[in-house]
């Protein structure tokens, strides 16, 4: 006898199956059922995962889907189908498509005329008819079953299960009546909701939040019992008689589509009639080649062309890099910057194709090394537009292929700890406030045994039992799919309508669509997808290269920038880096003159250095005194060495590590990727352990010693979720260059670009203000006569003029008009402006406010009192003589002071151009035996001092333990603070909440690099008390 | 005039923590996600303070003590405050929710000066452990300004108080927002600045209602007060001339007051449903009795019939020289529903009350319960009993159409099958429920006849024991 099981949820269905795909699927091979389907409510977004688990078992996947049609009255109408091959599977995505696109993100309805618009002739119906179906009269539910089999030309089956619940005699009465007057034949099922029985609080958990309600109050929500799993087939054959179990596998076998089957099929409007896509794209690469070696394409460079145009027409990969040319092709029409990323993005085809400025005669990345051919996976080529700009090259691609063959692929959003413990608790009904304060005390490295002692002790709840339910239901809930959202821009495009592929559901903005399955799907069903990624950056540096174009007075480029530049490093190595890509953020400034980068490859390293792996891995240290040659580079064999040469030993990138597991531990191809794939899941839902053992004994196999191998492991834990590999790092060194060198030689224009791009990156505008005048940028204030929308280079394109932009709450329209009306000699008054510009009383205000109308009165509080004044007066028309204003009664008002200045700088522009809010202070006689961040310069390292300063970033890295660094910023510039977990404990208050804070430490030095390791903290903020300053706090 | 204006900054927060022995930092919060709505002064030491996160106030004190806001225990507790000043001070005006504006002439004369009263304030606040800020004023809004920015003075000085309002920073003052905001982009911190721009000029620059505003603080335009009455509350007391012994001897007496009673709940329309009948003792002991009805009622024949059931049950256990009657609970009167205006009325409602509450005034308000299903799939806990409830109107219970088999004689604990059933009429029936509260079952059902005949409700737990879980009939 077998059993094949028609209808399963998992928990793809949220908030009701309460079992993963691969746990369904390892269960039913368990078993031994001769299939699974796997048919979630409206979608196939679990088929992929139960694909993987059941590949290569006897077990076969059958892909289905569950529908609910609402009914005007009674019970809806409830059936599963199952696709029967290819074509039965293009039926069910189009029929998920339209039931999904018509109902807001996360729901579907689906209408019984659905049934009759869509062909679903090699789709099988199987009916509940009994499910909430008591009280329907047998006439009524017969005709219900006679309309279904007319629309499935007979393929309808009678679905009856078995739960032991009340009534069930009496159904099963009906079912056989219902099938002796329709002629159809009732088969078994289990409506499976989870893998085993003993996921029934888990379930009872999903229900209870479904209805928002906690478990103690579910009532009938949940189910009576836990018999909705995948029961052993000793139990079925009591439960239901021989032939509806036959009937099972008469259905199983008429499904014969397997999801392997489906193979992406690009788009072939990208190929001219004449040419196939191997020519084509050898032709477009050839004509690259002019582009890019004028002057002849090196011997070297030819050969590796060659290579890897055999090798992409061997995995017929052409498609794919048409495609990016096409996208790449047309940003740089629009003259929108972008550069790609990821394996086989640095290699010479394409240097060639455009999409990417790393050039292959500079570094020797090995292309091969980013496409391999016996791992039969696309290859990932990553685009960074520019973020302003991204939505732009979006539209193309709707545009250019339609909506209906192109979308957005999902990410799904799964239950992390902290959403878990909420979810769990709020279905225990724990009062959510002490579920929030538990939250917050949670060390989560901590033992199982002390979370449940946690609970316990916050009272959460006094019941011991519970304690344990709670840890393990957070424990199953973790990892569990929550809901699918859109991915930041992974596009996957076909050459047929995309939901004969897979579905289509709206997302949570309007206009944009995702498909039902996310990267890991796409990845292990062998389809590619295109990433186009905004990235800040890339706006600045293009418009920092016009600004540079207009002073040069000829197009500069990104490729006319010289390579290799000594002082551009010189810059780099003193850690002077704020607002450079990448290498900006306080631990990449230290390292900086750490590591001193003196050439292109330094920067990948610089830039993969200061992440999680390496540093967890102890790999820093190693690198660095090797790097100052205080250590010898060796090596323990030949293969090792090819591995790890070009980093002097250490493993510093995630293929390293990958690579070293194969050639140290002795992993296979296999193995290895199975370990590259846990990695990047490891955030989620993975486990390492597994792999520990073998990498650990591998590697004392062939002669490595235990601490190297603990520290690799230990290094892969780092790098799983946040995994920097090579070939990012190196087209990111590429843009840090960039943007080092736009600092270095065009400081002006530099912070020009950043300031335009708002908002980016990792500093305010304030911040880059200060830096840009202690880089001897002359800045200029905001002003209603100079200052364009964005901000801009006057004076010969030396001085930095702020734009109206910077001004809060200014709308971009008023912005234009004052522009564009301006009259060649200035505005002479605000009521000039006003009627010119066609200003609306609140722009005036703000503009007032910003202390833009310093070239028409010199005192802010006049203006504005007079402005306020002439709100309600009638306008004049234009050309007529405006009289001046002023007319009202003289009245007192207090001239703005230097601080009542600067505090309506911060308050409307976030900066301001006046002295530093700390000169003010000291001035004042304030913070007496404060040093500034210059004076520290000059101190003896351990010598006791005492710093001041606005805070502006609290951070406290995950690779650091327990330390929190804090950023202060005085009139001199900024000073590191470094305080120790213990400081820190005792001193919370003024920590957390200072934004002017007082810091007694003793100084410590690393060449130009300053810490103040704090003592006393001191806060001050109430000297301050109208200012808002932004601090970046733990991000 | 002089007002007072009492300032409770933390009125819920006091409340909860006067409940605790050792005072602990402690928060009020309110809203998703949480956020801090008040904070005790040892919180706000450590870095707390009301619009806070949460989660930020946690990160600064880990073992905050933190309750819920609930607006209207607030706002109970203000009234209370409200009842204890009201028998000083008539002129009262409440400010939910958390101040309180008297009136402050009365007290003085009361009082004899400031001072004295001032003191007396503070003191009564403190043996009620409340916290409270204090403040004089020359109109009412000044007054509140004052008390909550926390810059009161025990003074009654035109001009100290004038210069202190003057001082006050434009930040304390409750203006709008975009009000403050144009304020102070006039370079203008401190209200003194603003009264002195003329008020035409200012007119024109502000919106009228702020100038209002600002003269009603100033006291140039008037600001009426609604002042405070405390809640209505029935009482009548007689004293006996001589000793009443027996309950029956208690009824002629209350006659009059019912009928008292059922004019003031006719001329305000409104009903009771509680009365409470205080007796006192020549020995000077009280006993107290409370009368209740399932309904809301206002005939002096209802109530007395109750009170005489009542009277019944409980004999009274010493002479009684006085008595007196109360009612602080009134009800809004319903329509009569199901009533025609002019066939005949026979509300089974009313009687369903009538027979409900003379059952609880013989047996005790406790003693009646009402069985009722409750949604649960073990047997046992899918029905309760629950205090009485006016019956609802019918189509509100839920209807099961196929109701699950139960037996109608569910017996009060599963007791072990002793012989072996002779038929086997229904089942299994599995039930697994219950994980969440310790009480889990696992068991499978049957329905089955005994060798005697009777048909049994049984089951087989997870053990493999049989038991026997109730009887059909």
């Amino acid at each position: 006898m077998g059993y094949a099981e028609l209808t399963c949820f998992s928990n793809f269905t949220f908030l009701t199956g309460a079992s993963h795909p691969h746990e369904l699927a390892e269960r039913a091979i368990a078993l031994g059922y001769q299939a699974l389907a796997i048919t979630d409510a409206c979608s196939v977004a679990g088929i992929p995962r139960a694909w993987a688990a059941l590949r290569g078992s006897p077990v076969k996947l059958i892909t289905g889907s569950y529908f609910e049609v609402e009914a005007s009255e009674g019970a809806p109408l409830t059936f599963t189908l199952l696709a029967r091959d290819r074509t039965g599977y293009s039926q069910l995505c189009q029929l998920i498509t339209t039931a999904r696109r018509r109902a807001d993100k996360g729901r579907y309805r689906l209408e019984r005329e659905d049934l009759d618009r869509h062909c679903l002739n090699r789709c099988l119906c199987l009916w509940h008819p009994l499910s909430g179906n008591e009280q329907e009269p047998s006439d009524s539910l017969a005709d219900t079953g006679r309309w279904l089999q007319a629309r499935f030309s007979g393929s309808v089956w009678i679905t009856v299960t078995r739960t032991l619940e009340p009534n069930e005699e009496r159904q099963l009465e009906r079912a056989r009546f219902l099938s002796s007057q329709l002629g159809c034949a009732i088969v078994a099922s289990g409506q499976v909701h989870m893998h085993a029985r003993d996921c029934q609080p888990l379930q009872d958990v999903l229900t209870a939040l479904r209805h928002n309600t906690p478990v103690e109050q579910a009532g009938h929500h949940l189910f009576q019992n836990g018999e909705r799993y995948l029961r052993p087939l000793s139990v079925l054959k009591r439960l239901f008689p021989d032939s509806w179990l036959q009937e099972t596998l008469r259905i199983a076998q008429l499904c014969t589509f397997d999801p392997g089957e489906l193979r992406y099929e690009y788009p072939s409007d990208l190929v001219p009639s004449h040419q196939t896509p191997a020519s084509y794209l050898q032709q477009l690469t050839r004509d690259g080649e002019r582009r890019r070696f004028p002057q002849g394409t090196p011997i070297t460079i030819q050969a590796l062309i060659r290579k890897e145009l055999t090798l992409i027409g061997e995995l017929r990969y052409e498609h794919y890099f048409l495609t990016l040319h096409d996208i790449v092709t047309f940003a740089r029409s629009q003259g929108i910057l972008c550069q790609g990323r990821g394996s086989a993005a640095n290699s010479a085809v394409c240097y060639c194709l455009g999409i990417t400025e790393v050039d292959p005669t500079q570094v020797e990345l090995l292309f091969e090394r980013f496409i391999s051919k016996d791992r039969d996976e696309p290859p990932d080529i990553d685009v960074d537009f520019e973020h302003e700009r991204r939505e732009e090259v979006i539209q193309y691609i709707y545009r250019r292929y339609g909506r209906d063959r192109a979308a957005l692929a999902a990410t799904v959003i799964r239950y992390r700890p902290r959403s878990a413990v909420r979810d769990v608790g709020k279905a225990l009904g724990f009062d959510p406030a002490q579920v929030e304060q538990f939250l917050s005390g949670i060390d989560w490295r901590d033992q199982a045994s002390n979370w449940r002692q946690q609970i316990l002790d916050k009272h959460l709840t006094r019941n011991p039992a519970i304690a344990d339910q709670f840890f393990t239901l957070v424990n199953r809930i973790l990892g569990f799919p929550r809901h699918l959202s859109q991915h930041v821009g992974g596009f996957v495009i076909s050459a047929g309508p995309l939901s004969e592929l897979v579905p289509v559901e709206n997302a949570t903005m309007a206009d944009r669509t995702v498909i039902q399955w996310d990267k890991d799907d796409l990845e292990s069903l062998g389809l590619m997808k295109v990433d186009v990624l905004a990235l800040g950056m890339l706006s600045a540096i293009r418009k920092a290269l016009s600004l540079v174009s207009r002073k040069l007075g000829h197009p500069f480029r990104l490729q006319d920038i010289e390579r290799e530049n000594r002082e551009v490093y010189d810059m780099l190595c003193e850690g002077d880096s704020i607002g450079v890509f990448q290498v900006e953020s306080r631990a990449q400034m230290n390292m900086l003159p750490r590591l001193r980068p003196r050439c292109y490859y330094d920067l990948v390293i610089q830039v993969a250095i200061v992440r999680p792996g390496p540093i967890q891995g102890d790999m820093v240290h190693p690198y660095l005194q090797r790097r100052a040659s205080t250590e010898p580079v060796v090596y323990p064999n030949t293969g090792v060495q090819g591995v790890l040469e070009r980093t002097l030993g250490v493993p510093i990138f995630q293929e390293q590590v990958i690579k070293l597991a194969m050639v140290a531990a002795g992993f296979s191809a296999g193995e290895a990727d199975r370990l590259r794939r846990a990695m990047a899941a490891w955030k989620s839902d993975g486990d390492l352990t597994p792999f520990r053992d073998k990498l650990i004994r591998g590697m004392l196999e062939r002669g490595h010693d235990e601490e190297f191998a603990e520290r690799l492991y230990r290094q892969i834990c780092g790098f799983g979720g946040y995994g920097f590999p090579e070939s990012h790092a190196a087209s990111f060194a590429l843009l840090v260059y960039v943007s080092a060198w736009l600092k270095c030689h065009h400081p002006a224009a530099f912070y020009c670009g950043l300031l335009n791009s708002q908002p980016m990156g990792f500093y305010s505008p304030s911040q880059l203000v200060q830096d840009a005048r202690r880089h001897k940028v002359t800045v200029l204030p905001v002003d209603i006569n100079h200052s364009q929308w964005d901000h801009t280079l006057q004076a010969r394109d030396e001085h930095l003029r702020l734009g109206l932009r910077l001004i809060k709450g200014l709308s971009t329209e008023a912005g234009r008009r004052i522009c564009e009306q301006r009259p060649g000699s200035g505005y002479q008054s605000a009521s000039e402006l006003r009627q010119r510009a066609t200003l609306q009383q609140r722009d005036l205000e703000l503009l007032a406010g910003a202390g833009a109308f310093a070239s028409i009165s010199n005192n802010r509080h006049q203006a504005y009192w007079q402005l306020l004044g002439h709100e309600h007066e009638p306008g004049w028309l234009l050309g007529e003589a405006c009289p001046g204003y002023g007319s009202g009664p003289d009245i007192a008002l207090p001239t703005p002071s230097e601080g009542q200045n600067m505090l309506s700088d911060y308050t409307s522009l976030g900066l301001s151009l006046q002295r530093h809010p700390l000169a003010l202070l000291k001035e004042q006689g304030h913070l007496k035996h404060c040093l500034n961040a210059e004076q520290l310069l000059d101190q003896e390292p351990g010598r006791p001092v005492q710093v001041a300063g606005l805070v502006t970033g609290r951070q406290r890295p995950g690779s650091a333990a327990g330390v929190t660094f804090v950023t202060l910023e005085d009139e001199s510039g900024n000073v590191n603070v470094v305080v120790w977990l213990e400081t820190a404990r005792r001193q919370r208050k003024p920590l957390l909440t200072a934004r002017l804070l007082q810091v007694k430490g003793v100084i410590e030095r690393e060449g130009n690099t300053i810490h103040v390791m704090a003592g006393r903290l001191t806060d001050l903020s109430h000297l301050i008390e109208h200012l808002n300053v932004r601090s970046r706090d733990f991000q | 005039m002089l007002w007072l204006y009492l300032h409770f900054p933390h009125l819920l927060l006091d409340h909860v923590r006067r409940s605790r022995e050792n005072p602990v930092a402690t928060a009020i919060v309110e809203g998703s996600p949480p956020q801090v709505r008040q904070a005790c002064p040892l919180a706000q030491q450590q870095g707390v303070s009301p619009g806070m996160r949460l989660k930020t106030a946690l990160s600064l004190v880990p073992d905050l003590a933190i309750a819920q806001l609930k607006p209207s225990q607030e706002h109970v507790i203000l009234e209370q405050q409200a009842r204890w000043l009201y028998r000083y001070a008539a002129q009262l005006v409440l400010y939910p929710p958390d101040g309180l504006l008297l009136e402050a002439s009365s007290l003085l004369r009361l009082y004899g000066n400031l001072d004295s009263l001032w003191q007396a304030l503070i003191q009564a606040a403190s043996r009620r452990q409340l916290t409270l800020r204090l403040a004089t004023g020359l109109t009412p809004k000044a007054t509140r300004l004052l008390a909550r920015a926390d810059r009161g003075q025990c003074t009654q000085d035109t001009a100290t108080l004038t210069r202190t309002l003057n001082q006050l920073p434009l930040a304390d003052t409750e203006l709008e927002p975009g009000t403050l905001t144009r304020l102070r982009r006039l370079g203008l911190t401190h209200l003194g600045e603003v009264f002195q721009l003329p008020p035409k000029e200012l007119a024109r620059r502000l919106d009228p209602d702020t100038l209002a505003f600002l003269q009603r603080i100033q006291g140039s335009r008037p600001d009426p007060q609604a002042f405070w009455q405390p809640p209505h509350r029935f009482h009548q007391h007689i004293d006996f001339i001589c000793d009443v012994e027996q309950t029956q001897g208690l009824l002629f007496p209350l006659h009059p007051m019912l009928s008292e009673l059922e004019e003031d709940l006719q001329w305000r329309q409104v009903d009771t449903d509680r009365l409470q009948l205080t007796l006192h003792h020549r020995d000077g002991d009280t006993q107290t009795l409370s009368v209740c009805r399932s309904g809301p009622e206002h005939r002096a024949s209802a109530f007395l019939e109750l009170i005489r059931l009542r009277l019944e049950s409980h004999p009274l256990n010493a002479p009684v020289c006085a008595m007196a009657l109360t009612v602080t609970r009134f009800l809004p009167r319903d329509t009569p529903s199901g009533t025609d205006l002019l066939g005949e009325t026979f509300d089974l409602r009313e009687a369903w009350q009538t027979l409900t509450s003379r059952l609880q005034a013989r047996l005790g308000e406790q003693a009646l319960q009402q069985l009722a299903p409750h949604a649960d799939h073990r047997p046992e806990r899918a029905w309760v009993t629950t205090p009485l409830q006016r019956p609802r109107k019918p189509g509100a219970e839920r209807s099961w159409s196929h109701p699950p088999a139960r037996p109608l004689w569910l017996l009060p604990a599963p007791e072990p099958l002793q012989q072996s059933p002779e038929h086997w009429l229904a089942g299994p029936e599995r039930i697994c429920s219950g994980w969440w509260d310790g009480r889990q079952v696992q068991r499978d059902y049957y329905t089955a006849q005994l060798p005697d005949g009777q048909v049994a409700w049984i089951f087989r737990d997870v053990r493999d024991g049989w038991f026997i879980h109730g009887w059909f009939g």
